[in-house]
């Protein structure tokens, strides 16, 4: 177990104060991306949501990652086409 | 009206009931009273409205039966009782697409296109049905306004999100109805509520006054107890509509007059691969189909797991870009589960789901190669039969899997691209699974050729419930 420092800490913002969903561990880097996107889209959440947000968010990043593996041209064109 | 007659009456096809009222044997009007008393005493059970149009379904009613006594030709489903999945605009109602928070929306200046289209060929609205809220659901669920109940087994789930268009088929309260199908939420009701049901090719049926979901993934389509009916529907239904800006500029193909050529000399296949059964009713489903057709030769469908990943992405992203401003002020109106999902798709990095449509135009591109030896697939609609509900968790081959997120597994690959689909059922006792007849683009003729024949067989048939 990781010795407490002695330094006196700062208060954590509410923001930084997200609970991690693992086992009440440090908030891992998905926290701090569920807590920072919230934040960049103005969206109010409670910290009770922020378990099963990062639980999704965490699914949809690994099934983004199935598609990010898959190698395409640069020249490969979104499905959706706009015509002018 | 003697029981055994209002009961049967109950489970007549929209074919035959046209037939009827047009021939003088009954009137619309006494279709339509009894279509409410089936609701008033049915649905109590079955929890598959939200709103009925009693009045205005009278109305209806009346003005056809009196186009009638003046001898004037009626339409194609004249007098045919019809509902749909309350994310269609319905004139004089909000348009709840299964939300509290629309609840508070104004009610809708007009009728959604595909509701105007079928009453002008004759069909009578009756009601709004129960669904998934939002429509991102692939239970039947819906923590405002309560489950719709599977008529096969009031325990278990109808499948979604168009809950209540298959619980008021499959139920007997009206012969059709109309969902919505994005990632299987025609095809998921279809299989687990043993009805027949059409998602159309993309940008084929009109989605003008329909709340939508993704807009990349929506498709209109019916339900219905026989394939035939769910032809007629369709046809009535086709056509440009100019108000939807995906709509294709193509003109109606009817497909009802096509519907006995059989499946004579056409080309079919069984998905392989990602698409193989691992519970044995699935398994016995497909073969029953498959042997049925004769289709004794396997396909694969290339990189089907990643598309099924992509079709994931682009949902929730898409999804959580509509919903951002009532999850900003109404977050806590929404489905927990839902309201989750929604906000975590917002945070979906751009990047990623570009990525996923870049890959969609690949898969696209790759499975249409397939239809030049083939002329239809066969598939799974879903991976298990109804569960119960409120279940979490299924048995799928050796694992142990989450009923919400896991019931479209077979139907999200394919929706992905806007194919056409034709959901069967097989009336497998004591619960009926769905198997999915895929065409390519714009070959609804087929797949729906393929239903009619198999119908005709008897290998696939919307079994009448207990209840």
């Amino acid at each position: 177990m990781k010795r407490r420092s002695k330094t006196v800490r700062k208060a954590r913002s509410p923001a930084r104060s997200a609970p991690s969903a693992k086992h009440g561990g440090k908030p891992d880097a998905l926290d701090a991306l569920v807590t920072a996107a919230a934040q960049a889209l103005a969206l109010p959440i409670d910290p009770a949501w922020h378990g099963s947000i990062k639980f999704n968010l965490q699914l949809a990043l690994a099934m983004a990652a199935r598609i990010d593996e898959f190698s395409l041209p640069d020249d490969a064109e979104p499905a959706p086409v706009f015509h002018a | 009206m003697p029981e055994t007659e209002a009961s049967d009456a109950a489970w007549s096809t929209a074919a035959d009931i046209a037939a009827a009222v047009a021939a003088g044997r009954t009137t619309a009007e006494s279709v339509v009273a009894a279509t409410f008393a089936r609701i008033r005493a049915r649905d109590p059970l079955l929890n598959a409205f939200t709103a009925v149009t009693e009045e205005r379904a009278s109305a209806r009613a009346r003005a056809l039966d009196q186009a009638r006594a003046r001898r004037e030709t009626l339409p194609p489903l004249a007098g045919v009782p019809f509902a749909v999945k309350n994310l269609f605009d319905i004139a004089g109602l909000a348009t709840l697409a299964g939300a509290k928070i629309n609840r508070d929306a104004p009610p809708a200046n007009a009728d959604a296109t595909v509701i105007q289209r079928l009453e002008a060929a004759g069909a009578i609205l009756v009601g709004a049905l129960n669904m998934g809220e939002y429509a991102y659901d692939f239970t039947g669920e819906n923590i405002h306004d309560g489950p719709s109940h599977n008529p096969h087994d009031l325990k278990r789930m109808t499948g979604g999100s168009s809950g209540g268009s298959a619980a008021a088929v499959a139920g007997g309260l009206v012969p059709l109805a109309l969902g919505s199908d994005t990632n299987g939420s025609i095809r998921v009701p279809s299989s687990l509520s043993g009805l027949f049901g059409l998602k159309p090719t993309f940008g084929r049926i009109s989605r003008a006054g329909m709340f939508p979901f993704v807009a990349s993934l929506d498709h209109a389509g019916p339900f219905a107890r026989t394939a035939r009916d769910l032809a007629l529907t369709y046809d009535a239904m086709s056509g440009y509509d100019p108000d939807d800006p995906v709509c294709a500029n193509l003109p109606a193909e009817p497909v009802t007059p096509l519907l006995d050529r059989g499946v004579t000399g056409l080309r079919i296949a069984v998905a392989g691969g990602y698409f193989k059964a691992r519970t044995a009713e699935v398994l016995y489903a497909v073969d029953q189909v498959a042997a049925a057709l004769g289709a004794n030769r396997d396909i694969e469908i290339p990189e089907a797991e990643r598309a099924r990943a992509a079709a994931f992405v682009i949902t929730m992203s898409e999804g959580g870009s509509l919903h951002l401003p009532r999850l900003r002020t109404r977050a806590r109106d929404f489905d927990p589960a839902v309201r989750d999902r929604l906000i975590a798709g917002a945070m979906v990095p751009g990047a990623l789901v570009t990525k996923a449509q870049k890959f969609r135009g690949w898969y696209r591109t790759e499975v249409l190669k397939l239809f030049a030896e083939v002329d239809a697939i066969v598939a799974p609609a879903t991976p298990c039969t109804a569960p119960l509900i409120g279940q979490q968790m299924f048995t799928f081959g050796e694992a142990e899997l989450p009923v919400r997120a896991n019931l479209g597994i077979y139907t999200q690959p394919i929706s992905f691209i806007g194919l056409p689909v034709v959901a069967v059922p097989v009336p497998l006792e004591p619960l009926p699974i769905g198997v999915q007849i895929i065409a390519a683009p714009w070959r609804e003729d087929i797949a729906l050729r393929i239903a009619h024949a198999l119908e005709m067989k008897g290998v696939v048939a919307a079994r009448r419930p207990p209840m």
